[in-house]
């Protein structure tokens, strides 16, 4: 029986969305311009802009994922974040990449692609970003509609109309304000959504206890509950596939970068991620206390995933509900409404660029950037209805994060810092980046094909993306003579 | 306790570094969005002169 009070708890969420909606559509009217709708004209300042990177990358979807290896792997399962807040760190105090990134003025990735290896480099990579973006944001939708379900007490068969009510929402404001909207409503749902995260947390911890918890992990985990190099689940291949994808997600994951994008110059965009980093250790850990305080109250569940909402429901009290159930709304509608407009941005700015040519008026490139946010989120819609996930939730996410983040990541390097790499290097990493985990995704839905794709399973297959698009990149370059147009970034 | 110091001490840390954080970004945010907001205006009215 969950502890979803209608009257306490339902005031408390509606009064959250009106709030957010007012603000959301309330900006619309400062966007005059395409570059108001994609960048916020570049003139977002640190403060909120930690807010909205914050906001924006933690979801539902995400609480959900940390929780499960949280429930299944212990404290270990935490090390996607630490791995991640030292990436951020590291390149937000070097510069490395972003800095010639945000210098160059561009509005997306693509754009400084094509500086580096022509219109049709550009192209590609915007196809593989968007491929790879919309189908790990494709299950955001149904994972989000399941915790709420599940936290509420809501009947199951309601799960759809759940999802259809939070899209619509966030797909209102964003397609109307576009990134002001984002970055306005990020900023409430920023401070909603880590007030939630704080409150549980501190009432795990003194209500379940950290005895309680370090126990139940020694009892079913182990030592590899504590130590992912030991954990017979993770280990060696699980660390080095994390370093590798948290690092490409830093540098090239397009919500992530917007921001430096957004900034209103390289410096606050370097400190935007500086002074981000460490909240990534907390993404991690503080939902994976969640999954351990579910672990050691609920015991072993048939579905991991859903471990984590379903101790929330009966531990979590009166009035505190609502604020945990709105600061998981303002979690997935920020991360919702950002993930439609980055992505759509690539579709306008790099996808479309042979049709547009940059010359389209004003008006007609923002109502053709709100059609194609509406067109996403009738994908998320119709993808999160029908996919069904097999296996771990942040196993399918890297999967599909890795089919861009391999090779977008080397040729922003290799742009960025080798002179020798050019369009032959950089078509060959797509490639084979786009083809191993997409591979993979295929081998583990076939019958024939599913225990050898378990044999290798997602760390090594994702390994082997990021390896194959660096030696592609390398091999393809050296084999054709240096070409004139292509110089370096 | 002591046995896991690292996990213990990186999840005070985490606590007491988010909610620190969370206070003083709700207060300079806020400031930021009227700044960016400002901004915004004035290039509005500049580009109508």
């Amino acid at each position: 029986m969950t502890h979803f009070n209608w009257l306490l708890d339902g005031s408390i969420v509606g009064l959250y969305l009106l709030i957010t909606m007012i603000a959301g559509l309330w900006v619309r009217k400062y966007v005059g311009k395409v570059e108001h709708f994609l960048v916020a004209g570049r003139e977002m300042d640190i403060y909120l802009g930690i807010a909205s990177l914050a906001a924006t990358e933690f979801g539902i979807v995400t609480c959900m994922y940390t929780a499960q290896n949280g429930y299944n792997h212990g404290f270990a399962g935490a090390t996607p974040g630490i791995l991640m807040a030292a990436a951020m760190l590291i390149i937000g105090l070097t510069g490395f990449c972003i800095k010639p990134l945000r210098d160059s003025g561009v509005m997306t990735l693509p754009e400084l692609i094509e500086k580096k290896f022509g219109p049709r480099i550009r192209w590609a990579s915007g196809v593989v970003i968007v491929l790879g973006g919309l189908l790990n944001m494709g299950v955001f939708l149904r994972v989000g509609g399941e915790f709420l379900v599940l936290v509420a007490g809501m009947d199951p068969q309601y799960l759809e109309l759940m999802m259809t009510i939070m899209l619509v929402g966030v797909a209102v404001y964003t397609i109307l304000g576009g990134m002001l909207s984002v970055l306005v409503t990020d900023f409430l749902q920023f401070v909603v959504m880590s007030l939630g995260l704080i409150v549980v947390t501190i009432l795990i911890l003194v209500n379940v206890g950290w005895d309680k918890l370090v126990t139940t992990v020694e009892l079913n985990i182990g030592a590899g509950g504590f130590n992912p190099f030991i954990n017979a689940e993770l280990g060696w291949g699980f660390v080095i596939f994390q370093a590798l994808i948290n690092t490409a997600a830093v540098l090239t994951w397009q919500t992530t970068i917007a921001r430096v994008l957004a900034a209103k110059d390289t410096d606050t965009g370097q400190k935007i991620y500086t002074r981000t980093s460490f909240f990534f250790v907390a993404r991690f850990l503080i939902p994976g206390i969640w999954g351990i305080a579910a672990l050691a109250t609920l015991g072993k569940v048939t579905n991991s995933l859903e471990a984590m909402p379903m101790f929330l429901a009966t531990f979590v009290p009166v009035g505190v509900m609502g604020l945990l159930i709105a600061a998981m709304l303002a979690a997935d509608m920020s991360t919702d409404s950002s993930y439609m407009l980055t992505w759509g941005s690539v579709i306008y700015n790099d996808i479309l660029a042979p049709f547009h040519k940059g010359k389209w008026p004003e008006k007609k490139g923002l109502l053709v950037n709100r059609f194609i946010v509406a067109i996403i989120g009738v994908f998320l819609l119709i993808y999160g209805l029908w996919y069904k996930l097999e296996g771990g939730l942040w196993d399918y996410l890297t999967l599909t994060g890795t089919i861009y983040l391999a090779s977008i990541s080397v040729l922003l390097i290799a742009g960025c810092y080798w002179d020798r790499a050019n369009s032959w290097g950089a078509a060959a990493a797509i490639v084979v980046s786009a083809a191993i985990p997409v591979a993979y995704l295929v081998m583990e839905k076939t019958d024939a094909a599913r225990a050898f794709a378990k044999s290798i399973g997602p760390y090594y297959s994702g390994i082997a993306a990021f390896a194959g698009a660096g030696l592609a990149m390398v091999i393809g370059s050296l084999l054709k003579p240096n070409s004139n147009k292509e110089t370096s970034v | 306790m002591t046995s896991h110091w690292f996990w213990f001490a990186l999840t005070m840390i985490c606590v007491v570094w988010y909610l620190t954080v969370t206070v003083y970004v709700a207060i300079k945010g806020a400031a930021d969005i009227k700044g960016m907001l400002a901004r915004l205006s004035a290039n509005y009215e500049q580009n109508d002169e």
